[in-house]
């Protein structure tokens, strides 16, 4: 592709990323205004409380602006440098959020790391060893971890005090062994790789200087969809093993019915997902 | 060899699902308020729970939620991605959007006094509806490729009508696709709803699902106390395994 082409495909791309973010915002905010239970307050379940109180407290609840001039006013404010003010927790987002997301970042770079390799070198193991035995433990090990829900493997890891991430990599590995086996099997067959075998190089020197170099764009777009994986699966892992991080503050947010709080993290977490998707494509 | 008796295993299970209330031999909610956390046995054969509910009776009806309402949510997925699958953009916006967070934030929103049978029907239904996107996509991908296909061509030069193309030509392409999407979509629905019910947010109690019996494990005392409350656990993933051989 020619650098003006790329460069049109970049602008292109980034347009649709925002696009998809100032979307993505409004659906979350859509979907949490029009839930059923958007209205209801822990107060309603006290059969103490008088009707005319329960009525008073949904009136002074009630958010009088429609949606759309809600999210418009919203993101007005978000680009004059804050994400508002947190009505369930009473402190500003942005401050909620610096607090909150390296705890996740932490968990799912770590995560995804692990993940990452663990995944290529069981691939490693099923496809360049050509050992029947390790290729059948590798499949074995994925198998088993693939059936075993995340918040699962987070409680063995949380009441054995072992590190979290170790759970989100375990839950993350699955998922891209097949990709990684995928991969590798396409190179090992090469005629470039052939030859080098056939040169008598270590296998190191392989690795580093065939398979890498080769496979870099694709690692790179696989390393995308590993951090999706792995934050989708750090978001029950924090909420069931009670880490601060913003898995747990988006259950919070949805419990005390927290709007700015919850429109925060639908945009952020939506530019996350898009930009790494939108990196993927454009390494492709 | 192995695929049959997967098969065997996974029909075997759906039997006792279908006849839960026949297998099972106490109701899910009943309480015996004199024996909680007894010890499997002659009576109860895995042991009461905190409340006195017999176990065993409550794996099999959770058996019955997740194995049936599990395939429902898929078969919505892939209706909706079927239905959707010609609008590329509204695909790409909805595999943008990060549904986990969006679906414990839905779930989380729904009513406090959200009624059992209401949370199961809520729960598999935003899992199938939030899971169209990514069969969507594949559809298109075929779609697309039918398209500039020869045969297509060929048929529409002898003037057939495009609802016979549609129903005849192209209907039995996609047909193999939508039983292999719902197959993947299937065990994610199921693990999902086990995600969920572990931290609280799937199906309500009293009504037992393989997801709200996992919650137990958060009591690893009990654990060791009664072995027997890993068996929705071991249940789980010997029905998933089963799902994996027979859809591979």
């Amino acid at each position: 592709m020619t650098p003006r082409g790329f460069a049109r495909r970049l602008a292109s791309r980034l347009v649709s990323l925002v696009v998809i973010v100032l979307l993505g915002g409004f659906a979350a905010a859509a979907l949490v205004r029009y839930s059923p239970g958007f209205a209801s307050l822990p107060e309603d379940l006290d059969p103490s409380i008088s009707p005319e109180t329960l009525r008073a407290l949904h009136a002074q609840n009630e958010d009088s602006n429609p949606l759309p001039v809600f999210y418009a006013r919203y993101l007005a404010g978000t680009f004059h440098g804050g994400f508002g003010v947190s009505t369930s927790l009473n402190q500003p987002v942005a401050e909620l959020l610096r607090r909150r997301a390296p705890v996740t970042v932490r968990l799912v770079a770590e995560g995804t790391a692990g993940g990452l390799l663990l995944g290529s070198l069981l691939a490693w193991a099923a496809v360049w060893t050509r050992c029947a035995y390790l290729q059948t433990v590798a499949v074995s090990l994925t198998g088993l971890f693939l059936v075993v829900p995340p918040a699962v493997l987070a409680l063995v890891f949380f009441f054995n005090e072992a590190p979290l991430a170790i759970a989100v990599a375990l839950a993350v590995f699955p998922r891209l062994f097949g990709t990684l086996r995928a991969l590798l099997g396409d190179l090992y067959q090469s005629p470039a790789l052939l030859a080098a075998r056939a040169r008598g190089l270590s296998s190191a020197t392989i690795a580093t200087r065939y398979v890498l170099g080769a496979a870099s764009g694709q690692l790179i777009a696989i390393t995308g969809v590993a951090l999706v994986l792995a934050f989708g699966s750090a978001i029950p892992i924090e909420v069931i093993c009670g880490i601060p991080g913003i898995g747990a503050l988006a259950l919070q947010a949805a419990i005390g019915r927290d709007m700015p709080l919850l429109c925060a993290l639908a945009l952020i977490i939506t530019f996350f997902v898009t930009a790494i998707h939108t990196f993927g494509d454009l390494i492709e | 060899m192995r695929r049959k008796l997967a098969s065997a295993i996974l029909i075997l299970v759906a039997l006792c699902a279908l006849f839960a209330p026949a297998i099972a031999p106490f109701d899910y909610d009943r309480q015996f308020r004199e024996s909680p956390h007894a010890a499997a046995g002659g009576q109860f054969l895995m042991g009461t729970d905190n409340l006195g509910r017999d176990r065993f009776s409550r794996l099999v009806y959770a058996t019955r939620i997740s194995i049936v309402l599990a395939p429902a949510a898929a078969a919505v997925s892939v209706l909706l991605a079927l239905m959707l699958s010609r609008f590329s953009s509204l695909t790409t916006l909805c595999l943008s959007l990060p549904w986990i967070f969006l679906f414990i934030i839905m779930r989380a929103l729904l009513p406090l006094d959200t009624g059992p049978f209401a949370s199961i029907l809520l729960t598999f239904a935003l899992m199938g509806v939030a899971g169209w996107a990514w069969p969507a996509r594949i559809f298109n991908a075929s779609i697309r490729q039918i398209r500039q296909s020869g045969w297509l061509l060929q048929a529409r030069a002898s003037g057939m009508p495009s609802r016979r193309i549609a129903l005849i030509h192209v209907w039995p392409h996609l047909r193999a696709i939508a039983v292999a999407q719902f197959r993947v979509l299937v065990p994610a629905y199921i693990l999902s709803e086990a995600s969920l019910g572990l931290i609280g947010l799937g199906v309500a109690e009293p009504l037992p699902s393989w997801g709200n019996l996992l919650a137990e494990l958060q009591r690893p005392q009990a654990v060791s106390a009664n072995p027997w409350i890993l068996a929705p656990l071991g249940l789980l993933m010997l029905v998933m395994i089963c799902l994996e051989e027979v859809s591979a």
